[in-house]
């Protein structure tokens, strides 16, 4: 059976501006779809394409049917490891885009029958990513991370019967810990609070995600600011500038930058710092 | 201290490779314009909502310890409806903490004080 045989279904990674006739001197559509035409995609054998929708132009590869149906979708995603490749796939393609042109991403497994149900989809919410167009262009989206290290484990505790303490000895011991740990935690968050006010003097909108779980962070830190910021792209400088002097004053935390994304958190509406 | 800027040293477009799968997981799951698309999975029904939380929030109690529990109020686990005012949210954490602690605290000392009974009545 040939390529052309299998039943497909149109999968959409993003959606960029059209190139209609007035923009004809950029022709930005075309210079997409050169860009994109050698990604692997989702690695189905099939290019990456881009598909005029009216005033946009859809991010698309065809996938076998009988590959992202939708129970086989299921069990795709359900596996840790292909979980993990569609993502990173997926996040590839759509880091390629915006490389090539201001790119609204969509999320993971967006799925339609053929391509006229794309171009129908992308009809229907047509003022909202034109909307989402306008807010992204010219801007890149940057993630920092705040952490607190975790201190040492508490001394053991002596057991009750030890009568190397008295009851006020160790209650003073009790208080004394819980009012550290207290004063640690208060000031860790006041750190955070002065990263994130810091760096939304330099964003167009900040976003806050949830922080990260003990797998992914680490049992020596906890995770106590996970945001997102849209700054303009000519502000990378200022940024890493305002980091390094924020990490030279607030020695309690590690701060961490990632960056430049396509503008994955402020598609739709973010909120203004 | 950890300086991911090293990872990226001022990098060219081209060459933006932010690789860790929690960030790009975090990303490409339920960010950007939501569609609906004609193959429909919903992924907080499926096993992936497990991953999911393994990944972001590990286990609530570890969360909770860290002071972590905002997300009880998102119902449905969608970063639209972060807390926007970090202040406020600080606020709620303090609380929160200052709450567990001294129920942690008056249980310790309860313990201890039943302890010096027993001591003190031998």
């Amino acid at each position: 059976m040939t390529p052309s045989q299998v039943p497909t279904l149109s999968y959409v990674f993003a959606v960029c501006r059209g190139g209609g006739p007035t923009e004809s001197a950029e022709r930005p559509a075309e210079r997409l779809a050169e860009g994109l035409a050698e990604l692997p995609g989702l690695g189905t054998g099939t290019p990456v394409r881009t598909l005029p929708a009216g005033p946009l132009t859809a991010v698309v590869q065809d996938v076998p049917a009988a590959g992202f149906g939708e129970e086989a979708l299921r069990r795709r995603l359900s596996d840790r490891a292909e979980l993990e490749r569609c993502a990173r796939a997926h996040h590839a393609v759509i880091t390629a885009a915006s490389v090539l042109a201001p790119t609204v991403p969509l999320p993971l497994a967006t799925l339609y029958l053929d391509d006229r149900r794309v171009q129908e989809a992308l009809d229907e919410r047509q003022t909202s990513f034109l909307t989402a167009l306008d807010r992204i262009a010219g801007r890149a989206e940057w993630g920092v991370k705040v952490y607190a290290p975790t201190g040492p484990p508490p001394a053991p505790e002596a057991p009750s019967t030890d009568s190397s303490g008295s009851g006020r000895t160790y209650l003073d011991r009790v208080r004394t810990r819980r009012q550290s740990r207290e004063q640690r935690h208060t000031q860790t968050l006041r750190a955070a609070e002065r990263v994130d006010t810091a760096v939304r003097g330099l964003a167009v909108a900040a976003r806050r995600l949830r922080p990260h779980g003990v797998e992914v962070t680490g049992k020596h830190r906890t995770h106590v600011l996970n945001a997102a910021y849209l700054l303009d792209l000519g502000r990378e400088r200022e940024l890493r500038a305002a980091l390094a002097s924020l990490r030279h004053d607030e020695t309690d935390i590690q701060i961490e930058l990632s960056g430049p994304w396509a503008p994955y958190s402020f598609a739709d509406a973010g909120t203004t710092p | 201290m950890i300086e991911r800027e090293l990872a990226y040293p001022a990098p060219p477009v081209a060459e933006r490779h932010p690789s860790d799968l929690a960030e790009v997981l975090e990303r490409v799951l339920d960010k950007g314009i939501v569609i609906a698309g004609d193959i429909k999975i919903d992924l907080l029904d499926i096993e992936l909502l497990t991953i999911r939380l393994r990944l972001f929030v590990s286990s609530v109690d570890t969360a909770r310890k860290a002071g972590i529990d905002w997300w009880e109020t998102d119902p449905a686990l969608s970063s639209r409806a972060a807390r926007d005012a970090l202040t406020q949210e600080n606020a709620e954490l303090r609380e929160r903490l200052h709450a567990l602690e001294s129920r942690i605290g008056s249980e310790e000392l309860s313990a201890v004080g039943a302890t010096a009974q027993e001591r003190s009545d031998r």
